[in-house]
């Protein structure tokens, strides 16, 4: 017998055992994000605001009056790590749809598998393009890098009109920091401005001496930086060592506390762009933000908010899978439920911390709200927060 | 490139170039007495960072077991940088009796040694790891007192920027590399040293304890290690436990291309390599490693020996 029909047979044989269940109670929702590796900061922010929405959506009586549980599953910081994640949700637990990875590197390795098996996915964090297209069973509520990044660009203008020259420089071996960088540049130039100096760097880098020296040659009223936060903050620190005074732009890697040790007192007035405000008016934000507050004394990061949403669209679309067609969710065939809620998931909006959202035919996410955080940092220079800039 | 472009970028050579050249001198060293690289030294160079930091900070970090632990004391930049590369020399030692001198006795053959001081080396780095973390640890801005960041000498419409600290790695090097080369040349320490470097077996007939100069090798590297890990995290942060190893590879590409053993040729080999990375355009200086390591297979194809190797070459 050849391979590939093997495969295949274990492959169709898995699948039909899967499907072959109704759905679990209390209803289960995959996270599979990393808690480990050193992704695992912006993993665990997505534990606490996942585990923030089940504690909030069951306290709001569920699905129609079933609870829901999260499972959650490690992915680590790399690719093999998500694919084991999403198989053991599938296969082992279960789970209704999953919420999840953190990158998007391990987003195009592990979503496939899901799409595969016909779950369906809701990324928290994955911005990269393409995450929706990699199949009908994947959406995000992260807004992709093209929609977020002009914002700040347009909030530079707005706090110095006077800008003409720009500096951008980005990490050129970090597969998101290339792309992003061009966004940024067609933002400068589709209003006007003029890329003076572009210069590539290395996210192992910590010498930028060279790249410096030459934005500080070159004039520039505004320095757009696409990098992570050890290089990124490393290279602003080098920069105001040296001297220039202008705007500083961050790219979505300076959107991490990390950068603060990096870049010290020298942080102090970066622009962010960024998806989610503490301060966004509805009802599900306020709680959403009572709730984190309560516990870790201050307000919720971005990651927080998405993992929320992400829980919070799976959550309401069990509630219009049970609405549409007239049964529990638990009396209904475990593969009916996930091709049913993913269908559910693209219609309507949802009202989420992130604002007002809804999810394309493609299953990316359309968010009506952006914000531009401007970064403070204490006298010490030591503790910094993200400042939301009107 | 005009004359102001090409001050600008020798000036950012000379300056990381001297602490390559005390960071290789540490590799050269060791070299010349046994005949084999100490891979270790990298991770020295990652400890005197870490160590300088604490000292001058009066605390061991944001991460790992350590983590806000606070150090009953806080020195000067100076004081922790000499104490720092103090403890480092010590570290430099525990090498040698851990990873060379078991195999040294036993008369193995220094490949294992070389190998050994690679495990020495890797656990060292773990050490550090589970002990303060793999956060960036940054000096604060005013780590050398109420000083400006950086001078701006204007040319006209041009001008070259000198970051305080480019100046005093640069001066501090410089003190250093004079000193280690009074103390080679001209200290009785020094001549035993050098005596053992040429035979260590007629050294010891002389009456020179090997193993003692040995030990004293091994501290006077783990102290240009620690130095020079040191200054390098002033410039540019300590960008976690690995941060050495970039800088190990980059210590091995100096003395090679300096020529394995000599003294003269570590410090020549650390300038034109900083000077190599120095002078890559800005806009491809994220390749300037890639050159400079170009730049070294170039050097070894017309001269396989280095730049001083062998022939001049002038042991310790």
């Amino acid at each position: 017998m050849k391979l590939s029909t093997c495969i295949t047979m274990i492959l169709t044989f898995s699948v039909s055992s899967v499907y072959a269940a109704n759905v679990s109670s209390p209803i289960q929702i995959g996270i599979a994000v990393a808690q480990t590796s050193n992704v695992a900061l912006f993993g665990q922010e997505q534990i606490i605001g996942a585990g923030i929405a089940e504690k909030y959506f069951n306290g709001k009586s569920g699905v129609n009056g079933t609870r829901i549980k999260l499972v959650m599953q490690d992915t680590g910081g790399d690719e093999a790590g998500a694919i084991n994640a999403f198989q053991n949700l599938i296969s082992k637990e279960k789970v209704v749809g999953i919420v999840g990875p953190t990158l998007s590197q391990q987003a195009f390795a592990a979503d496939p598998v899901a799409n595969r098996l016909k779950v369906p996915v809701i990324g928290p964090s994955n911005t990269a393009k393409g995450i929706p297209q990699i199949g009908e069973f994947i959406g995000r509520v992260s807004a992709p890098v093209a929609k977020v990044a002009p914002y700040a660009v347009r909030q530079a203008m707005k706090q110095n009109p006077k800008i003409k020259r720009v500096a951008i420089l980005y990490a050129q071996n970090d597969a998101f920091s290339s792309s992003e960088t061009v966004t940024f540049q067609e933002t400068v130039k589709n209003m006007k401005l003029q890329t003076v100096t572009l210069q590539k760097f290395m996210t192992t880098d910590t010498d930028f001496t060279t790249q410096a020296t030459a934005v500080l040659g070159a004039k520039v009223d505004l320095v757009i930086v696409s990098g992570l936060a050890a290089d990124g903050g490393n290279l602003v620190k080098q920069l105001r060592q040296l001297g220039y005074m202008g705007i500083i732009i961050g790219g979505n890697g300076f959107n991490s506390a990390n950068l603060f040790p990096v870049c010290g007192k020298n942080c102090d007035g970066i622009l962010v762009a960024q998806a989610y405000s503490p301060e966004a008016n509805n009802p599900t934000n306020k709680a959403f933000v009572a709730d984190y507050r309560a516990t870790y004394k201050k307000d919720p990061p971005q990651f927080s908010a998405q993992a929320f949403t992400a829980v919070q669209v799976f959550v309401e679309g069990l509630r219009k899978v049970e609405a549409a067609t007239g049964k529990k969710i638990t009396q209904m065939d475990l593969a009916v439920v996930r091709t049913e809620l993913n269908k559910t998931l693209r219609k309507g909006s949802y009202i989420t911390p992130l604002g007002e959202i809804t999810l394309d035919k493609d299953g990316d996410v359309n968010q009506k709200t952006f914000y531009v955080s401007q970064i403070k940092m204490d006298a010490g220079g030591k503790v910094g927060k993200f400042v939301i800039v009107k | 490139m005009d004359a102001v472009q090409f001050l600008q970028n020798f000036i950012n050579g000379i300056s990381i170039g001297s602490v390559y050249a005390i960071f290789a001198l540490g590799y050269t060293l060791v070299f010349s007495i046994l005949g084999i690289i100490n891979f270790a030294h990298g991770a020295v160079f990652t400890l005197g960072a870490y160590l300088t930091y604490s000292l001058a900070v009066g605390r061991f970090g944001i991460g790992g077991l350590l983590a806000d632990l606070q150090i009953p004391f806080q020195f000067s930049f100076s004081v922790s940088l000499l104490i720092g590369s103090i403890l480092s020399g010590l570290a430099g030692v525990l090498v040698e009796r851990c990873a060379f001198r078991p195999l040294r006795s036993r008369g193995a053959d220094p490949l294992l040694a070389l190998v050994s001081s690679l495990g020495v080396a890797l656990v060292a780095v773990n050490v550090i790891q589970y002990l303060v973390g793999s956060e960036i640890y940054s000096f604060p801005s005013d780590v050398y007192g109420d000083i400006r960041p950086a001078f701006v000498i204007h040319f006209g419409e041009k001008l070259v920027v000198v970051r305080t600290v480019q100046m005093v790695i640069f001066a501090v090097s410089l003190l250093v590399l004079a000193l280690l080369g009074y103390m080679i040349g001209y200290t009785r320490i020094g001549k035993a040293l050098r005596a053992v470097a040429e035979n260590a077996s007629t050294a010891s007939l002389l009456g020179i304890n090997v193993d003692r100069f040995i030990l004293y090798t091994f501290f006077l590297s783990g102290f240009l290690g620690g130095m020079a890990g040191s200054l390098v995290g002033t410039s540019f942060g300590i960008a976690g436990p690995y941060f050495g190893v970039s800088y190990g590879l980059k210590g091995l590409a100096v003395i090679v291309m300096g020529g394995l053993g000599s003294i003269p040729g570590a410090v020549l080999g650390g300038l034109i390599i900083g000077l190599a990375e120095a002078f890559v355009p800005s806009e491809y200086s994220a390749y300037k490693e890639a050159i400079a390591f170009a730049f070294l297979f170039a050097v070894l194809m017309i001269r396989p020996q280095g730049f001083l190797g062998r022939s001049q070459m002038q042991k310790v």
